[in-house]
């Protein structure tokens, strides 16, 4: 490995000279999303055989979860017994659930009449962790228009049209949004310091140093708190509630510290689960948090929400490879906003730096496998160096511990200083594009259930640009939170049923599926094999 | 550029603002700018009497560390609390090398305190160093016919060891005013107690003591009252106007720094000046208000 | 279900003390994967995995080292002959506040956490820091009133709540710094003009036409705009 350093080293004034390579044209493009994305791989994925989007394709690890038994038999369950009753529920308690009951309140519902649940704490989600930004398009360069054109283009022209408008319509409200409630933006000389994602066409990255998510959030949250709403933590749902139309009603939540359940009733309902990465799709590894596993998309599923775009899983390009220890953990793609560029083992550039997530992340797997050109880690992993010192050879020293603390901390703890050397990386799982399809209002298939976030589907197509899941979030988190207290006020306490689920069952024997998994799995477990394998108890 | 190196203190970034704008200007003026130094802390805000209580000793301790760390021997402090605490911290360790290992033990993190900063008050500075004919050279609007009231009050001279001047007759801060042209008026209660810390839950007690302090020097013929302590100017001046709902016949005395008046006298910067006090001193409004 | 493409480790291993107990785990394990590996499942102290949520607070020490280390299990590697303890949560109240009508002045923190003034320089909310921020600095430029230096020196906080678990003046460090950071987002640093702008052109409908006509494009089309755009250089 220090003697590809040194080839990096001995190449980086010729590169910086050059300049990059340049961007791919479209048949490039499709040529080696074909050959190289593990999203085209026909045999990694299946038909699913049940429920309302029956013959879609997912990966197979989706369709175990939805191919799955509820937690509990649904007449264990007493119904009659109703622990919570409220105007809106919120299931979900990141970055997309926390602005829904803050606007739900803003739209008039009472602190108390709204509840959020969260299977961790509140604010443990993926909203915290995205590091280089959000897209606005607020310079005069740059258009709504401009915007909507990228975010269509990167999604490969499948998303919801009417989605994308409201995304890219709505994003400089969301930063007016953040300013109001106190987010630090980058900011120089009066302007915001707006940078390139990949696959944008101008600079509209905003930024809070690589912390951008937990900044954003943390101010959301505190403001949620200082509103007052209620939240209950460590208390995911596992099914919802529907009335005997079928519209949503509520949930069943259940507290994983004592195995209590409890029953909430609700008006209406806002989904905000986050997304799949923690389900390790192709056996990746993840950014994503613990608590990743797509609990919301089953539970959605089985009370009658279909999915969409589903198929399509997002692999950052650049996830770390070495250390080990902190395998599959973002390196932020605003390090190539910034100026690094990713080199093969004998510090050649091999592709545009900043090319959409699903084709750099297919150019860096082509390099490491077909090219040959990787570099081995002493456990046998592949990577390609991300040549972070030219960060500062272009915009001077200082940049990164100003710009990028937390990419330098990172490795910095491993004894790395990447203002020195390149680092090692290799795509890693981390965004679900599809999830339940909702319309501009956020809304599902099952009349009074919301959804926003990761969850939600039809807004990035087959692949998000980066930036666009931080606008996502609080997008559709503010859009379901005042159609959910709109639907709420239109809507009368009702009867709750679990028959969805009894019905569910029925389906899954009549396709002739013979299972003993259970969904939402709610956590990963890893622990050794030995320690599963001679376990006598169950999580659950 | 040579200068000090400055120890600012809390008060004089929030309630004591001014002290510090006038303060930097007249130094400038003088040739000996202040410094703000990296880093400072908290000064501790009160000596603490307890002999083992070594945790309170940290936060001066630490300040003497950075100024260390800074490459000076030397702190300049302009509040009197400040001064007085930075001071005695200095002297309860070198005096004691074992809690000065005690505490260089505890803060682990830092540089080792060798013991060798010396804590000094500006009005010290510029009697030593500056000399008070070079203060006199250096004015340029006379502040003849004004008489003026030094309250001493009590952290610039007690205990006599820390005193910078002699504790029942001290003199340096007529002599100051003496350097300005000015009358010093002395009045019996100069070195009296304003009460302190006790504003906080004895307000009543304060009024008090403002009366009898303020009072007197107005008997004295006083036309302003000057003082080194932010908490002293904020007991004596926020208390006045309780006073005078309660005894209408007292008269308002303003009560300022004593680098406000030097900024007069050497029309620089002065900060915010009580308007009663620019009508004695017939000057206008925003002179001395110059450059900041 | 495996951790992706976690290889197996170097055969090495080594000796880590879970609340007394002792585990062999391999070495080259983050203290949350050597915990993991030994058979704990976390319900609390395991979140994001990335060091940016504060839910893996851990406090441990090394056999022959008399001081306590504070550490992010997720971040910092497992060594042999660590004692381990997790600290998942803080009990730690906030004031309520509202951003809209408080006076941003230099004493509103001390108002909403006077306990900042119990600060005696101890430095030991420094020493806790896992993200090695200078904790104690920014509580004393909040008490000073200096609310920018407040935000800018606890900008990398994660709210892990070491600090305020350590601080013998009962301080809430991380709660007292986020509203640092909140007042001066809103007041102390302006709005930039283009964002007011932009909104007004939303608000005025400048972009509806455009967008119409691009939400009414095949996706033939939309390929051919696509290609035609022109990126944006960096100056």
């Amino acid at each position: 490995m220090r003697k590809s350093i040194e080839r990096v080293k001995a190449t980086r004034a010729k590169r910086l000279e050059a300049g990059p390579p340049s961007p791919m044209t479209a048949e490039e493009r499709e040529d080696i999303l074909e050959k190289f994305h593990p999203d085209y791989k026909p045999e990694k994925k299946r038909k699913l055989a049940v429920g309302i989007s029956a013959g879609e394709i997912v990966p197979h690890e989706v369709a175990d979860i939805f191919e799955a038994h509820p937690l509990f038999d649904p007449a264990d369950v007493d119904l009659s017994h109703i622990d919570y009753d409220v105007s809106v529920l919120v299931i979900g308690g990141g970055g997309a659930g926390t602005a829904a009951a803050i606007f739900a309140h803003q739209e008039g519902v009472s602190a108390e009449d709204i509840l959020v649940v969260t299977k961790l704490r509140h604010g443990d989600s993926n909203s915290i962790m995205a590091q280089g930004g959000i897209q606005a398009a607020d310079r005069p360069e740059d258009s709504p228009a401009i915007h909507y054109l990228d975010v269509i283009g990167g999604g490969h022209y499948a998303n919801k049209p009417e989605l994308v408008r409201a995304l890219v319509l709505d994003a400089p409200m969301i930063i007016g949004w953040h300013e109001d409630i106190g987010v630090m933006y980058d900011k120089q000389d009066g302007k915001y310091l707006e940078a390139h994602g990949g696959g944008t066409s101008r600079m509209r990255m905003h930024s809070a140093k690589d912390y951008t998510g937990k900044a954003i959030f943390n101010a959301v949250r505190d403001e949620f708190r200082n509103l007052g709403i209620p939240v209950l933590e460590f208390f995911p749902a596992i099914e919802l509630l529907l009335d005997e139309k079928g519209n949503a009603a509520g949930a069943i939540i259940y507290n994983i510290e004592t195995n209590e359940y409890k029953i909430i009733r609700a008006k209406a309902t806002v989904l905000s689960t986050g997304g799949f990465g923690r389900m390790h799709i192709q056996n990746f590894p993840t950014t994503n948090h613990y608590g990743a596993t797509a609990d919301g998309l089953v539970i959605a599923y089985r009370a009658g929400a279909n999915i969409i775009d589903m198929d399509s899983v997002q692999y950052h390009p650049t996830g770390v490879v070495y250390p080990t220890a902190i395998l599959g953990q973002l390196a932020t793609e605003k390090l190539r906003s910034q100026g690094a560029v990713p080199v093969n083992k004998d510090g050649e550039a091999f592709v545009f730096p900043l090319e959409p997530r699903d084709v750099e992340a297919a150019a860096v797997i082509r390099e490491c496998w077909e090219k040959n050109n990787g570099v081995e880690t002493p456990s046998g992993v592949r990577g390609v160096w991300l040549d972070t010192p030219m960060i500062e050879e272009i915009q001077g020293k200082g940049t990164i511990k100003q710009r990028l603390s937390a990419m330098w901390t990172m490795w910095h703890r491993h004894d790395i200083d990447i203002t020195k050397d390149p680092v090692l990386v290799y795509p890693t799982l981390h965004y679900q594009n599809g999830g339940v399809e909702i319309d501009e209002h956020g809304a599902t298939r099952v009349p009074g259930l919301f959804a926003a976030g990761e969850c939600d589907g039809g807004v990035h197509g087959k692949n998000r640009l980066m930036g666009n899941s931080q606008l996502d979030i609080y997008v559709f988190g503010r859009r379901v939170g005042m159609s959910a207290a709109r639907w709420s006020k239109r809507s009368k306490p009702k009867k709750l049923s679990l028959q969805h689920i009894v019905d569910y069952d029925k389906q899954l024997k009549k396709a002739g599926i013979e299972t003993d998994r259970v969904s939402p799995i709610l956590l990963p477990d890893y622990r050794a094999e030995t320690v599963i394998s001679s376990s006598l108890g169950r999580f659950i | 550029m040579d200068g000090l190196t400055y120890f600012p203190g809390c008060s004089l970034k929030e309630e004591a603002k001014e002290f510090e704008i006038s303060a930097m200007a007249v130094m400038k003026a003088l040739g000996l700018p202040l410094i703000e130094f990296e880093r400072w802390n908290c000064c501790g805000t009160v000596f603490s009497l307890t002999e083992d209580d070594l945790m309170h000793q940290l936060a001066t301790i630490r300040n003497l560390i950075r100024v260390q760390e800074n490459g000076s021997e030397e702190i300049v402090t302009l509040c009197s609390m400040c001064y007085n605490t930075l001071k005695r911290s200095s002297l309860f360790v070198n005096r004691d090398k074992e809690r000065l290992e005690k505490i260089n033990a505890f803060m682990d993190r830092e540089q080792a305190y060798e013991g060798k900063v010396e804590v000094r008050h500006l009005l010290e500075v510029l009697r030593d160093r500056i000399g008070w004919d070079k203060v006199e050279e250096a004015m340029t609007h006379s502040l003849e016919g004004l008489s003026v009231a030094p309250y001493y009050g009590c952290m610039l001279l007690r205990p006599r060891e820390v005193g910078i001047d002699d504790p029942d007759n001290p003199t340096i801060m007529q002599d100051l005013i003496e350097a300005l042209w000015a009358t010093p008026v002395e009045f019996p209660f100069q070195t009296e107690c304003c009460g302190s810390y006790q504003v906080v839950d004895r307000r009543e007690l304060i009024v008090e003591r403002t009366h009898r302090i303020l009072s007197s020097a107005r008997r004295s013929g006083a036309d302003v009252v000057i003082t080194s302590c932010p908490l002293c100017q904020y007991n004596l001046q926020k208390t006045q106007s309780e006073l005078k709902e309660t005894i209408p016949t007292f008269e308002e005395m303003p009560v300022i720094y004593f680098t406000q008046l030097m900024a007069v006298a050497l029309e620089v910067d002065s900060g915010e000046l009580p308007s009663p006090l620019l009508a004695g001193l017939a000057i206008e409004e925003g002179v001395g208000n110059g450059e900041r | 279900m495996g951790k992706g493409n976690m290889n197996e480790q170097e055969n090495a291993m080594i000796r880590i003390h879970v609340m007394g107990k002792t585990y062999q785990v391999p070495a080259g394990l983050t203290i949350m994967d050597a915990m993991e590996y030994s058979g704990y499942r976390f319900i609390r102290g395991a979140g994001c995995r990335s060091g940016f949520c504060g839910a893996c607070s851990t406090i441990y020490r090394r056999e022959e080292d008399y001081r306590l280390q504070f550490a992010l299990a997720c971040q910092e590697m497992a060594e042999d002959g660590m004692y381990l303890v997790q600290l998942p949560f803080t009990p730690a109240p906030r004031s309520k506040y509202n951003l809209e009508e408080i006076d941003p002045s230099e004493n509103v923190l001390l108002q909403y956490y006077p306990e900042i003034a119990r600060c005696v320089s101890c430095n030991t909310c420094t020493k806790a820091c896992p993200q090695d921020i200078e904790v104690m600095d920014y509580v004393q430029a909040a008490l000073r009133g200096d609310i920018a230096r407040t935000a800018a020196l606890s900008f990398d906080c994660i709210q892990c709540g070491l600090c305020t678990m350590r601080c013998p003046a009962d301080i809430k460090h991380y709660h007292m710094a986020q509203m640092a950071r909140r007042i001066y987002g809103r007041y102390l640093s302006p709005v930039p003009n283009h964002l007011e702008e932009r909104l007004c052109e939303i608000e005025e409908g400048v972009y509806d036409n455009e967008l119409g006509k691009l939400m009414a494009m095949n996706k033939e089309e939309l390929g051919i705009a696509y290609a035609a755009r022109i990126r944006e250089e960096a100056k």
